[in-house]
């Protein structure tokens, strides 16, 4: 055996150079930067390098893998809605990303936080119709409130900070992060440092308002003789329902809501008088063509509130609260605006106002609120003949879950009904999709409100042509073990297109009529419980049953064939049109 | 129709100008005109649009929306008294051998224009101004010469207030509410 003679080298420690990172390993560093615990994606060619990061940081984010990428985007509003924070959704490039379209729109439109990172081909081939290339800056361009394509690693900090800042801040709103395969792959040539965005010198959203503005604000309201409030969706978003209440008792002002607007003041607060638009109430409707001041929180006259515009409160002094300075005057002229956050003005506001008698003024809502309960809603919730109604099933809802549940809508009749007849309780509870109207919301974006109030009941209420839509993230929900509880109204019918051609085309129901699947045997298929109810003596068990269900349920009710929603203003009528029939 | 010049400055960013132009486009507006440049401030661009309007509140409604870009730091609207303004436009005329002499004397003091280049058989004269004094002077030109191209730029201007950019860049009130 030869001796062993050579001597251990001795080990000299070198300074050791700074690890770099690639451009994926970065976005994911950002992300647990940005405090995102949630990601809805699906991956693909052009992302791959995204999702092989992903993989080392799965005990840091959730990534919910999605049937198709429109779920992912409405899973992300829905989870925005509740949270206040961005939805974030990771997709591939082409088809991964123009499938989000639909829900980007959705988001703009409805002021909804949103990231979508999207994959795109390597920078060598942008602009060569590579395989799954398509011109997502393009495409998105009007449809997000920022966008910007990364071609290298280094970009990677820096642009997402701006990303979930433009999101989250001022109005909030959908941006989109393109980023080449080339620069999720490339190395960064310095060491990954990552600090929040604060400031943008071309973007300052006013958050606290001008004091002359409030001054002149308060002076109107304290001078009203019949004034009344129009609070929209952006009183939720600035977390301003505890200034709004303390603002109307103080100066008894009757308030109504937007559609988006519901839930901010609880459905049975003695000065909440219902909500505007198309479909409200009948009193808020009528008589906002009769009061002196509007004040305008948060909302920005769309045109299913004003119905025409320019006979829309011609008579009042109008007073605008908004964040974002494009809506004033687009659409109603203000007489003062006031440019900020809701819950700064409000609080701003709060000193300057005085506590006032307007009771003779709110007992005028509830002359027409006691025509509405007389001709609408007692015939809607007391029926014994016929099918089931609308009205009765969300009615039953939220006396079961006493106004407590989150109610996630999808677009159409029973979104309507939905927000006639469920009495909500605390704020942040109306999840639908107002300014866009997306038919195939409701179910995904469920989904993503339960991941984000995972301790807060969350109900559906579906209608049967919205549900084919997006049925297949019932697999999300069954994978994931959502106990999200969908109700499907099944009238077989597109019900509010039909009912529109009953009023206004002569009942000439062109393609609205669905012959649909057994959507019971379909959820049983992806693994979820579910049953049908059709007849009324079951509906209160049928929903005990849903509602007691540890895990996620679909209940299928068969409702009335040919209802319609009322009140209705008749589109391109004034809001005191408003028919009762 | 009256026309408004739209002052828009940007950070310079790739695919701004379609931002911007979507603007109009979804509002059913035609630019007349659109010049960009960088300002006096490195990565700041100017945007100078042209476009004619009967409605003074649309155009304010307009550049809200304008405002509302990430990347737009102020955009200012002006009516035609508000700003000087000037156009270049070039014109290559034909001057054959044996034809018609140019007359550069009334071209240089009567209309402001200039030679700037001599070919062979042709010219190219520089002209600046407004719209009108540009088409005056294409009037003439072509009574005396066949014209072999006209090009005609955007509109540059520069407002007629004292403030510029710079001053009004760091923390000014425009900056919230146009």
């Amino acid at each position: 055996m030869e001796a062993i003679t050579s001597v251990m080298p001795e080990i000299q420690e070198e300074p050791q150079a700074p690890t770099l990172i690639n451009g994926s390993q970065a976005l994911m560093r950002a992300l647990v930067a940005e405090g995102v615990e949630t990601i809805f994606g699906y991956p693909g060619g052009a992302i791959m390098p995204v999702y092989d990061a992903l993989y080392d940081f799965q005990d840091q984010i959730n990534h919910i893998l999605v049937r198709h990428e429109q779920g992912a985007a409405h899973a992300a509003e829905g989870y925005a809605r509740v949270t206040g924070r961005a939805g974030v959704c990771l997709v591939t490039s082409g088809p991964g990303a123009t499938n989000l379209v639909t829900g980007i729109a959705d988001a703009l439109i409805d002021s909804t936080p949103m990231v979508c990172i999207v994959g795109q081909v390597g920078k060598k081939l942008l602009g060569t119709d590579a395989f799954q290339e398509a011109d997502v800056m393009g495409v998105t361009m009007p449809i997000t409130k920022w966008n910007y394509q990364i071609t290298s690693a280094d970009e990677v900090p820096d642009v997402l900070a701006k990303a979930f800042y433009i999101a989250q801040s001022g109005r909030p709103g959908p941006v989109l992060i393109d980023i080449t395969k080339s620069a999720q792959l490339e190395l960064m040539t310095r060491p990954f440092a990552y600090e929040r965005c604060q400031n943008i010198i071309s973007y300052r959203p006013r958050l606290v308002p001008k004091r002359d503005q409030v001054e002149a604000a308060a002076r109107l309201i304290n001078e009203a003789k019949r004034p009344y409030a129009l609070v929209g969706h952006g009183v939720q978003i600035a977390k301003a329902e505890d200034e709004l209440r303390l603002f109307v008792e103080k100066t008894g002002i009757p308030v109504a809501t937007t559609l988006l607007g519901q839930s901010t003041i609880p459905t049975n607060h003695p000065l909440y008088v219902g909500w505007l638009g198309m479909h409200g109430n009948y009193g808020p409707n009528v008589l906002t063509d009769e009061a002196d001041v509007i004040i305008a929180i948060g909302m920005r006259f769309d045109d299913r509130v004003t119905g025409d515009a320019s006979k829309y409160i011609r008579q009042a002094k109008v007073i605008h609260i908004e964040i974002d300075p494009s809506e004033i005057d687009k659409i109603i002229r203000a007489d003062a605006p006031v440019v900020g956050d809701a819950k700064e003005v409000l609080k701003a506001l709060l000193p300057l106002v005085h506590p006032n008698d307007h009771t003779v003024w709110r007992n005028e809502f509830r002359k027409y609120d006691a025509i509405e309960h007389e001709s609408i809603t007692v015939p809607e919730l007391t029926s014994t003949e016929g099918k089931i109604r609308m009205a009765e099933v969300i009615d039953l809802v939220s006396k079961k879950t006493k106004g407590e549940a989150i109610l996630v809508t999808d677009v159409g009749q029973h979104q309507m009904m939905a927000s006639r007849y469920y009495q909500f309780r605390r704020p942040n509870s109306l999840v639908t999709s107002g300014g866009m109207g997306t038919m195939g919301f409701a179910l995904p974006a469920a989904f993503g409100a339960k991941v984000g109030a995972p301790d807060r009941e969350v109900v559906a209420i579906i209608g049967d042509g919205c549900f084919q839509m997006t049925l297949q993230e019932l697999g999300t929900i069954v994978q994931n073990k959502q106990p999200v509880k969908a109700i499907i109204l099944n009238n077989n019918f597109l019900g509010m297109v039909r009912q529109w051609q009953q009023l206004f085309h002569e009942r000439r129901y062109s393609f609205v009529e669905l012959q649909n699947p057994d959507f019971i045997t379909i959820a049983k298929g992806f693994g979820m419980a579910g049953h049908t109810c059709d007849q009324r003596d079951n509906l209160s068990a049928s929903l005990d049953q849903m509602l007691a269900h540890d895990g996620p349920y679909l209940l299928e009710v068969i409702v009335e064939k040919e209802e319609n929603v009322f009140p209705m203003v008749p589109a391109g009528a004034s809001v005191s049109q408003i028919r009762l029939k | 129709m009256t026309t408004y010049t739209i002052c828009i400055f940007t950070e310079n960013t790739i695919g701004l100008l379609n931002r911007i132009t979507i603007i109009f486009t979804r509002r059913r507006i035609n630019i007349e005109s659109l010049t960009v440049s960088e300002t006096e401030r490195k990565g700041v661009s100017r945007f100078t649009i042209v476009i004619k309007h009967d409605s003074r509140e649309a155009v304010e409604k307009l550049v809200r929306q304008i405002r509302k870009i990430v990347e737009v730091m102020a955009v200012f609207g002006y009516l035609n008294d508000e700003i000087v303004f000037n156009e270049i436009a070039l014109f290559k005329v034909s001057t054959p051998l044996g034809g018609k002499a140019l007359d550069v004397e009334t071209i240089n003091t009567r209309y402001k224009a200039w030679v700037v280049y001599w070919g062979l058989d042709y010219v190219v004269i520089e002209k600046t101004g407004a719209e009108t004094e540009i088409f005056d002077f294409f009037s003439y030109l072509r009574q005396q010469h066949e014209i072999l191209e006209f090009v005609r730029s955007g509109r540059v201007a520069v407002g007629k207030t004292e403030k510029g950019l710079v001053e009004y860049l760091p923390e000014a009130e425009w900056a919230y509410y146009l």
